[in-house]
């Protein structure tokens, strides 16, 4: 065996290795490395990325949920406001209608009233004259129990027509 | 055996050219993929040659994790694995695809050829073969790694100290370990280019019927899973052997 063993084979086989390791290392392995650790590099990068992407989008779905819900409160305040305005409108409208029908119930009454007074004026301004009439016919005429009676009968026609 | 041409021959430095040689081209071949992988080499959009470097730089990456203690130990061993895997994938297949031996009859005494080497080789001087199945070469590897775990060992005394106080016997391993790692390599490369020249050597029935064809392409196949498995078997060793020898953090991936 130690015939066969070259020690220049060996020390040239070790130095001639580590030279050709030496250059397949710098001009064959290294682009390849630093291939995989771009590679790698831009895959983390596109996972922190992706994260924060998240991260943005939950915080826009947090504040859009916010705003509607801003969005959702302030309409109902503002409706039930808008019902407490008109329930308070519809109250003074009603209000001002009753008032407002109550005056007129009162005039037509009280116009009423003055009507019945002239009316009733009339009448009995009419009933006085009648009267004088009816008296002046009986003083002219010879009263008989005929003709009286149908003066009376007249009379109460007149009457009865003047009153209604 | 074919003899083989040598620089420095009948010193003590005596160097195989044909392994030094097949060095360099096994390096050189690994080397020119990488760069056509690389051409069109994208960061989103892999394609083609890129997913397959990439897959033996992940495959490396997984080897390295499962047999070093953190991360650390991954990124220094890693570098090394990949191209040590590579490298020995096409340096054992380079023997598989051919061996090249020329017939001299006359010695070359600046090769280092002399008469008595090409009276045993019958006059076949090897001049392309795998690197990895000559002894001293695999041997050269494996005390390279040895070298480069103890020097990491190295870098933590007091625990690369404490190992061998709580068991002796470890030195002993430090001896066989490499041993075995360069041997184990050499063995398997070895033994199926000798066969594969055994068989091609053998005489045909009746003058012209290649009756060899059959063992050879039974051995071919076989040999070509043993030069990928070694590669493999030969890098997970490594890794392993220096993780063993790496201390330090004690974050575990």
């Amino acid at each position: 065996m130690w015939r066969v063993f070259e020690l220049g084979t060996f020390i040239v086989s070790i130095v001639g290795f580590l030279i050709v390791f030496w250059i397949i290392f710098h001009y064959g392995y290294k682009p390849f490395a630093n291939i995989l650790e771009k590679r790698r590099q831009y895959v983390e990068s596109q996972i922190s990325d992706a994260e924060a992407r998240k991260q943005q989008a939950d915080n826009v779905l947090a504040e859009n949920q916010k705003l509607l819900e801003d969005a959702r409160k302030q309409s109902r305040e503002i409706l039930d406001g808008a019902r407490l305005r008109a329930d308070e409108h519809m109250r003074s409208v009603i209000e001002a209608a009753e008032k407002e029908s109550r005056r007129l119930l009162e005039e037509a009454r009280e116009q009423i009233e003055r009507e019945r007074k002239e009316t009733l004026e009339t009448v009995l301004q009419t009933a006085s004259a009648l009267t004088v009439q009816v008296a002046e016919k009986l003083l002219m005429n010879h009263v008989s129990a005929a003709v009286h009676e149908e003066l009376e009968k007249e009379a109460e026609e007149r009457l009865g027509e003047l009153v209604w | 055996m074919p003899a083989f041409p040598y620089l420095f021959a009948g010193t003590i430095f005596k160097t195989n050219l044909i392994t030094l040689a097949m060095i360099i081209l096994s390096g050189l071949v690994v080397l020119i993929v990488l760069r056509i992988a690389m051409r069109k080499m994208s960061v989103n959009h892999p394609t083609g040659m890129q997913n397959f470097v990439e897959w033996l730089i992940d495959f490396t990456t997984t080897l390295a994790r499962d047999t070093t203690p953190d991360n650390a130990t991954v990124r220094f061993v890693l570098p090394f694995a990949f191209v040590m895997i590579f490298f020995l994938f096409v340096a054992n297949w380079l023997g598989l695809i051919m061996t090249i031996a020329i017939h001299i009859n006359q010695p070359v005494a600046a090769w280092g050829i002399s008469a008595n080497d090409l009276l045993q080789a019958h006059g076949e001087v090897m001049v392309f073969d795998s690197p990895t199945a000559n002894m001293s070469m695999t041997l050269g590897l494996a005390v390279m790694v040895w070298l480069i775990s103890h020097g990491r060992g190295l870098r933590h005394p007091v625990q690369y100290l404490k190992h061998y106080g709580a068991n002796p016997m470890g030195i002993i391993e430090e001896i066989t370990n490499p041993l075995t790692h360069g041997m184990r390599l050499y063995g398997n490369i070895f033994a199926g280019e000798a066969l594969i020249g055994v068989i091609l050597s053998m005489p045909m029935l009746f003058g012209f019927v290649p009756t060899g064809i059959v063992f050879l392409i039974v051995w071919l196949l076989y040999s070509a899973f043993v030069s990928t498995i070694q590669a493999y078997v030969f890098t997970i060793l490594m890794s392993l052997y220096i993780g063993q020898k790496s201390y330090g953090s004690h974050g575990h991936h």
